[in-house]
Formats: C-alpha cells, sequence, structure tokens
C-alpha cells in the first residue's frame, strides 16, 4: 500500500501525466468526431455494407492509444531520464515490487482515461449520427456494451505495454519510436505482405487482433472480439514480463 | 573499475572519500546500494545485503547525484513519494526540508533549482528515514561558499548525533575542514586510510623556507650541513630535511644575517595531487 501511495504521488506530481491524460481523450473524441463528419451530408441508402456505428464512433483509438501508451512508458522513462531511479531503488530495493506498483498505479489511471476516452467518443459521435438521421447505436443494442468494455480494455492494456516497454528502453522517444511502429505502422504495413505472412498480420498482430474486440458488426477476415483481446493481453504481458526481467537484470 | 577495496567508516565521525576524477568512487557507492552489481563478492549493511532490508532507507540514506529529480516535480513532492515508501507523510517530509533549510522552497519545482538548491534537497532525501548511515555522493559539489560553509557544519552535527557519514570529493580542500577520517583511492585502489590528522602528519613534507643576506653562502652550509637546498627565483631557500631551528643557528654559527626565516607545509592538495599523480587515468597534457 505504502509503495502504490509512492507511486501515485510520484504520477500525479508531473504535469506530463496530466497532459498526456486530457490529450488522450480531447484527442480520442475530434479524431472519432471528424471521422464521422463526412458522412453526415448522406442518406441511410448510401451507408457501406457492414455499417458499424459503435466501432466507427471508436475511430479515434487510432491516436488515443499513442498518447496512452506514452503515459505508461513515460512513468518509467522519466525516471531512468533523470536518474531518479537510483533514489527509488535505494528507498524499494526489490525492482519487481517498484515495477508491480508503478504498473498498478499506471493501469488504473489509464483505465479511468480509456473509460472516458471511450464512452465520450461513443456518445458524442452516435448523438451525431442520430441528429444527422444516420442509423446510431445505442447501450441497448446488442454487443454495444460489451464493444465499449472491450475498446477500454484494449486501451488500457496499451497503457499497460506502454510501462513495459519504457522499462526495455529506458528512453522517452525510444518508447515513441517503438509505440508508433507496433500501434500504426506494423497494422498498417504488416497486411500488405505477399501470401500468409500478411494473412498472419491481418488477423494476429496482437493490436489488430485487439481492435477487432470492440466491433459490434464482425469485419470478414478477422477474428472473433474474445480472441481478440485475449491475443492482445497475452502480448501485453508477454512484453511486461520482458520489461520485468530486463530491469531486474540490468545495472541502474 | 574497482579491485579489492575495502575500508571501514565509522559511527560518529565524517569519513571523507577521496580519489581523483574516475577512480571509482562512485562505482563504489553504488555497489553499496546495491544499484551496480560487483562481479564477486558481497556487500552488507549491519550484516545483511541491502535488498533484505525491510525499510533499508531507515538503516542507509543516499545521495547519488543531486541532479537526479523530475524537474517538473516540486521539491515537497519528491520527498513526499520517497518518505510514503516508509509509511511515513507530510510532517516528515516538512521536517527535512526545515533541516536542509528548504522549507521556503517546498513548493517550487526541481527544474527551477540551483545546483547547490539539489544538494540540499539530495540531503534532505538522504534523511527521510533518520538512517544512522549517510552515503553522499560529491554532496558538496555545486555549493556557494555560504552552502559549503552550512553543509560542513550540518555533516559534522550529524556524525556528532553517532551516525556513520561516508561523503565523497574529488578536491582535497573540501575534505580539510569536513573529513575526520580519510579514504584515498586511485583507479580503483586504495591509496591511503587513516584519520585526516594522521594523514597530513604522514604523507607532508616539512619545510623550511630562509631568506639571507648571503644566500649562497648559506646554501653552502646548510648542504654541507645534510639539508636538502633549492634556490627559489627570488633568491629565498626552501630547506628540506631539517628544522627551523637548526637552520637559525647554522646560519648563527656562520655570521650570516637573516632577513626571513619560517616553516612551510606541503598542501593537502600538493600531497593529494603527489599521491594520486601516478594512478590518474585521465591528464592533461601540457600544451
Amino acid at each position: 500500500m505504502n509503495l502504490l501511495r509512492s507511486e501515485w504521488t510520484k504520477l500525479r506530481s508531473v504535469r506530463s501525466t496530466w497532459i498526456a491524460a486530457l490529450s488522450a481523450v480531447a484527442a480520442g473524441v475530434a479524431l472519432s468526431v471528424l471521422g464521422v463528419s463526412d458522412l453526415l451530408g448522406t442518406s441511410p441508402a448510401e451507408l457501406p455494407q457492414g455499417w458499424d456505428p459503435t466501432a466507427e464512433s471508436l475511430k479515434g483509438f487510432l491516436f488515443a492509444q499513442l498518447v496512452i501508451g506514452m503515459l505508461g512508458a513515460l512513468s518509467v522513462t522519466a525516471e531512468h531520464g533523470t536518474g531518479m531511479i537510483g533514489t527509488s531503488l535505494v528507498f524499494v530495493p526489490s525492482r519487481s515490487r517498484l515495477l508491480a506498483a508503478k504498473g498498478v498505479v499506471v493501469t488504473g489511471v489509464t483505465l479511468l482515461v480509456s473509460l472516458v476516452t471511450t464512452v465520450l467518443s461513443f456518445t458524442a459521435v452516435q448523438v451525431m449520427l442520430g441528429s444527422a438521421g444516420l442509423p446510431a447505436a445505442g447501450l441497448g443494442d446488442p454487443g454495444v456494451v460489451r464493444a465499449l468494455a472491450a475498446g477500454t480494455l484494449y486501451l488500457t492494456l496499451i497503457g499497460l505495454a506502454g510501462v513495459a516497454i519504457g522499462s526495455l528502453v529506458r528512453s522517452a522517444t525510444q518508447s515513441l519510436a517503438v509505440l508508433v511502429g507496433a500501434l500504426l505502422l506494423v497494422p498498417a504495413l504488416g497486411p500488405g505482405l505477399p501470401g500468409a505472412l500478411g494473412d498472419w498480420f491481418a488477423r494476429f498482430w496482437p493490436i489488430t487482433a485487439g481492435q477487432a474486440s470492440y466491433a459490434v458488426v464482425p469485419v470478414d477476415g478477422t477474428l472473433a472480439p474474445g480472441a481478440g483481446i485475449l491475443i492482445l493481453a497475452v502480448a501485453a504481458a508477454g512484453v511486461t514480463a520482458a520489461g520485468h526481467v530486463v530491469f531486474r537484470l540490468r545495472d541502474i | 573499475m574497482v579491485k579489492d577495496l575495502s575500508f571501514t567508516a565509522a559511527p560518529g565521525v565524517v569519513t571523507g572519500f577521496l580519489g581523483p576524477n574516475g577512480a571509482g568512487k562512485t562505482t563504489t557507492m553504488r555497489m553499496l546500494l546495491g544499484l551496480t552489481r560487483p562481479t564477486s563478492g558481497t556487500i552488507t549493511i549491519g550484516g545483511r545485503p541491502l535488498a533484505r532490508l525491510d525499510n533499508p532507507a531507515r538503516e542507509v540514506g543516499a545521495l547519488l547525484d543531486a541532479r537526479a529529480t523530475h524537474p517538473q516535480r516540486t521539491a515537497f513532492h519528491h520527498l513526499l513519494a520517497f518518505a510514503q515508501t516508509m509509511g511515513l507523510g507530510r510532517g516528515r517530509v516538512d521536517e527535512v526540508l526545515g533541516l536542509v533549510g528548504l522549507s521556503q522552497a517546498a513548493g517550487r519545482r526541481t527544474g527551477e533549482f540551483s545546483l547547490g538548491m539539489n544538494q540540499r534537497l539530495g540531503i534532505a532525501t538522504a534523511l527521510l528515514g533518520d538512517p544512522g548511515v549517510l552515503v553522499l555522493d560529491e554532496p558538496l559539489n555545486g555549493l556557494d561558499p555560504e552552502g559549503i560553509r552550512w553543509a560542513r557544519t550540518f555533516l559534522r552535527d550529524l556524525a556528532r548525533e553517532g551516525r556513520t557519514v561516508l561523503f565523497s570529493s574529488h578536491l582535497m580542500s573540501e575534505m580539510e575542514l569536513t573529513a575526520d577520517d580519510l579514504v584515498v583511492v586511485g583507479q580503483g585502489r586504495l591509496i591511503a586510510e587513516s584519520s585526516l590528522d594522521e594523514f597530513v602528519r604522514a604523507n607532508t613534507v616539512q619545510a623550511v623556507t630562509v631568506r639571507a643576506a648571503a644566500p649562497d653562502e648559506l646554501a653552502h652550509a646548510l648542504t654541507r650541513a645534510g639539508a636538502g637546498v633549492s634556490v627559489q627565483p627570488d633568491d629565498a631557500l626552501l630547506v628540506t630535511g631539517t628544522d627551523t631551528a637548526t637552520v637559525g643557528r647554522i646560519a648563527a654559527a656562520q655570521g650570516i644575517a637573516l632577513v626571513e626565516l619560517a616553516r612551510v607545509r606541503e598542501s593537502l592538495e600538493d600531497v593529494f595531487l603527489r599521491l594520486t599523480d601516478e594512478v590518474t587515468e585521465y591528464e592533461g597534457q601540457p600544451a
């Protein structure tokens, strides 16, 4: 409990935490709203096949996930960058306990940020769609609550993976590079690879798999929601384990 | 690189850990705190490895690098985060801020701090758990003259309370008025370990400077008497291997009038430079 309190003090007492939290929500909602705004003039009949207003409202995750990942990474890299990690380890020599406390506190904060981002994005977009006379989703519709919960979990897992990436590379700029690669580049370029490799990336790359979890209307060639979020969770756990091992073994 | 280094820092006194840059002082202190792993051997504090202690910061307080603070975080929150690991709260934070004279700056971000203020914050951090052992890496570095005087008195007071205080410096001048005991290292090896007074007595060369109406005559007489004599540019003689009384007697016997006769002591800085000369790793070439 003492350690959690300490890590919470560290996290809340730097401006960058709050800037990241606010920009994750603001950017996520804004991008989602922008994403549907060009559909507003169209008639319901013109909407593409498999219209999924829920998944459509979470398009802003594309950017929000990057900020949330960085929020996690910064909680570790800031200590390495300033050298404060040395002092932290004099107070808490058990590196596992220190990293675990950090992981728990960051996960708590990112869970909240993720929930707000998801709910606000969904609400804003559904209100826009409804007022434009387009089919919108409601919380009562089948699968919608499940999709919103999965979306929240998706962003939270990326925050946790961010902590692990920060622990692996120990630098903010390198963390950003890894996150941009894993979250944006690979999902965009991987499926274009030839043959089975491309198919694998389109289905099983943990980020792409995780994104399938918050669709209400299944998209061809992607995983089922449960399997998708499971793969992302396993991947996040794997990166966390790696970050933990490296933190234990390296000299500070 | 540190090899086979073994020394004792006793409670109740300030032990200065002296060596040129790159001598292994920081490495030794980091190993002591479990941050750098030695290739062999173990480090124990009170018989137990640091990692096994329930609340290590209650046993050992450390200042590793005064600049190692998050620039956006206030001094108060910096201390609070560490106090909370031991179940301590705002009360203790306010206390240590008062001890180091930073109460007024508690709410300021450490990014705005001078190096001297950061040193004070670092010492406050080390004191949070009220530990019996203090390990401070270059705590006087970056302090202004008033700050250095404060830190000296402060470190000596902490030792007088019965604590073990080990502090490092690469400047002999910082040791002279602060340390009781001295541990001198060079290239990771022990060069000397003794009390500061003993160190001075054992290593400083006693010399006599003398100015006479007839310097050449006196120089001959002194050399005949077995003393080492070197003529300084201003015609003063620097005499070693003897004392002022003997020099005066020899001059009187020869009927040479003396203008000046004084005892000189090699400064500690000179002693330190001479001792570490053979083991200095990085040295500038004369231009």
